[in-house]
Formats: structure tokens, sequence, C-alpha cells
């Protein structure tokens, strides 16, 4: 039973890089990497970010401590470079629509204020049920990250839907993508805030690399399923243009 | 039930809404059939004389206040009924205008980018008239603004759909 548990914890952990890795090199052939440097940034992060962790795992050498230190710098990296790929997806969608552009930083503006206030006041008013260490107060953090990055990824998907703006393909992708990771980091991230029992806390570790093995391979999917051919040219018929034309001249009268 | 299952059901909640949004991207090819039906059920002079600051002027005059206020009022929710068409029509053009940045050919892709940036300014303009007649629907004793800019991008917009079609033809 443990075996399979250890099993599935190293293949959750491994895959989901090696995934990621072709991701890498696809937004490299693809030259998508001149659209989105951070997300390709992004992606290289965690991939050496990965090996390091990985590397100290295995060598087993005073791992704990540095483990931790590792771990603490790339995770302070990786969420900054999240919300640096959010920003960047913003961009791209409402940078060509100049007037909705400017509606839409001002609102993203405003929705990531009331978010940092909700996350701020979230860590305040929570129940203190945590043991006193490094784990408890990443948690308490990376709770409040993963309640911003969740409203920013929603406020996107359905302010581009209120303007009918069509997000392409990969975009859409990656911003689906960094919403299920943000949603399963705050389950996970919330979960950590109390005590948890060994067998919790085992299937607890689970959950994260679950959960960036799903938005991994979504990023995959976007990337290389190609855009479906949408429009259907032939629905304009001979008539069409003549009934148009009259709802014209009836407005213009 | 503590925090952590507040936190974890909201992610859960967020989650499905994520999936369902990912399912709701369209599936099936986009026509202008259905704009064209809700252009068809817009009737657009009905529409300006109901914003017409020059008719609101008369009734003001001719009626007592309370009476104004009144017909005022459901003034205000019928154009507020036709904003909403005109709306739905603008997000029809944008989501049209966005699938033909897809054509092969280069110069529907430009009557496209066209298109889609006129549908989304229609859109706004349309969104900002519904905020405008709401409050005129509330207050009907304020004097009303007829939402010019909102009737020029339907012309343009329909206009530039007509040129497309006729494009499309060829």
């Amino acid at each position: 039973m443990m075996h399979g548990h250890r099993l599935l914890l190293y293949y959750l952990w491994i895959a989901p890089h090696a995934v990621l890795a072709v991701v890498a090199v696809l937004l490299l052939t693809r030259r998508l990497y001149t659209r989105f440097p951070v997300f390709f940034l992004y992606t290289w992060n965690e991939i050496v970010e990965f090996v390091l962790l990985f590397a100290i795992t295995v060598i087993g050498h005073n791992q704990g401590a540095l483990y931790a230190r590792v771990f603490l710098i790339t995770f302070v990296i990786s969420t900054a470079l999240r919300f640096g790929v959010l920003q960047e997806i913003f961009n791209n969608v409402f940078r060509e629509h100049g007037q909705v552009d400017a509606l839409a930083r001002v609102s993203l503006r405003w929705t990531t204020g009331l978010l940092l206030a909700g996350a701020v006041l979230c860590a305040i008013f929570a129940s203190g049920q945590t043991a006193d260490n490094l784990t408890a107060g990443l948690a308490w953090v990376g709770r409040g990250v993963a309640i911003i990055q969740c409203g920013l990824v929603l406020f996107l998907l359905l302010f581009s839907r209120l303007f009918g703006l069509s997000l392409q393909s990969y975009v859409f992708g990656i911003a689906l993508g960094f919403g299920i990771l943000s949603t399963v980091d705050l389950a996970n991230w919330a979960l950590h805030t109390r005590e948890l029992t060994e067998s919790m806390a085992s299937a607890l570790d689970l959950l994260p690399t679950g959960g960036y093995h799903v938005a991994v391979l979504i990023w995959l999917g976007y990337l290389v399923v190609p855009a479906r051919e949408i429009l259907r040219p032939s629905d304009v018929r001979v008539g069409d243009v003549g009934q148009w034309n009259q709802e014209l001249e009836r407005f213009l009268r | 039930m503590n925090g952590a299952s507040v936190y974890v059901a909201i992610a859960v909640v967020l989650a499905a809404l994520f999936a369902y949004l990912a399912a709701r991207r369209r599936r099936e090819p986009i026509a202008i059939d259905k704009a064209r039906a809700l252009m068809g059920l817009l009737d657009i002079e009905a529409f300006r004389n109901l914003v017409d600051p020059g008719e609101e002027a008369f009734l003001r005059s001719s009626l007592p206040p309370d009476q104004f206020r009144t017909i005022q009022r459901e003034r205000a929710w019928a154009a507020l009924a036709y904003v909403r068409t005109l709306s739905d029509i603008a997000l029809e053009f944008s989501c049209f205008g966005h699938a033909a940045l897809r054509s092969p050919d280069p110069r529907l892709v430009e009557l496209g980018r066209q298109v889609a940036a006129g549908a989304v300014r229609l859109r706004l303009d349309a969104l900002k008239a519904s905020g405008r007649l709401f409050v005129a629907a509330t207050f009907p004793g304020l004097p009303q603004r007829c939402p010019h800019s909102l009737f020029d991008q339907y012309e343009r917009s329909t206009d530039l759909l007509l040129r497309y079609s006729a494009l499309n033809r060829l």
C-alpha cells in the first residue's frame, strides 16, 4: 500500500514536469515565446525547480534544510511569475480593443485590490488551528495567493465573455490551466492551515501534484489540438444581401 | 463546517465553473443567422423614438407630471428591452468577427477585425446605455440623453457585415 502511494507520488511529481518540458519545447518551436515570454519563462522555471528539488531528494545529503530553502526561493519566483502570466494574458486579450482595454485595466485593478483585501481579511479572521511552523506560515500565504489568482482567472474569462472576445485556443488553455491550478492550490493550502493526521497528510501530498498534472495536460492539449475552423462561409445567400439592404434602408430613413 | 472546508467547497465550485466555461466554448460553427434573426426583431425606428429627447420634451410639456413620469418609466423599460437585443446582436457580431479572423482570405480577415472591433464598441455602448436607461426608469423625472453613439455604431456594424457578405460572395 505504502509502496503504491510512493510510486504514485513519484509519478505525479515527475510526469507533469516531463509534459511541461514538451510544452516548453512547443512554445519554442512555434515561436509563441515572443507573445508569451513570461509563460515561457514560467515553464522553464518550473522545470529547473523540479530538477533542483528532485536532485536534492535523490542525493539526500542534509536534504531537509536545503530542500526547504530551495523550495521557498522557487515558490516565491513561481508565484511572481504566475501573476506575470495572468497580466500577459490580459494584455494579449484586450490590447486590440481600445475602450474595452481601458475598462479592463481599471476593472482589473479594482478586482485585484478587492481580492487582495479579501485574502488579507481571510487570513486575519480565519480560526487559528495551526502549529507554528514554516509549513503553516507558507499555507497562509499560499492560500491568499490562490484566492487572488482564482479571482483573476475568473474575472478574465467572464470579462472576455461579456464582450464576446474570442480567446485564441492556446490563450484560453493557459488561462484555464492556471484556473484549475489555483483552485487546487486553494484547497491544498486551506487544508494545510489545520492540523493533519499522518494518513491525511500523505493523501494530501497527492493533491497539488495531481492538480498540476491536470493543468499541464490542459496546456499541452490546447497547444497541440489545432483550433477548429468555426466560421461557416456559405451562410450568406443571394437573397440575404437584399434583406440586409432593406434593414439598412429602414434604419437610415 | 470549519474554515478549511469552506475553502475546499469554494475551490470545488470554482473548478466546476472553469470546466463549465471550457465546455461552453462554442462547439458548433458560428454563422450570421442568429445575428440576422435578432436584427429582424429589432425595430430600430421605434427604439429611436423611445429615446428621442424631442419626443420626451413634447410629452413633458403636454402631460401632467405624474402621468409623464409613468409614461416615461414605461418608455425607459421598453427602451431597455431594445438595448438588450442590441447588446445580444453586438455579442453575435463580435463572435462572428473573431471567427472571421481565421479565414484564409486576408480581405475577410481584415474585415473580420473591423467587425469584431465595431461589435465590441457596440456592446460597450449598449452596456452604458443600459445603465443610463435603468437610471431613467428609476428616476423618470430626470432628463434623458439620446444614445447617439449607439445608433452610429450599430449602423457601422451592419454596414461592415453587409460588406463582409458581399465580399464573401465573390
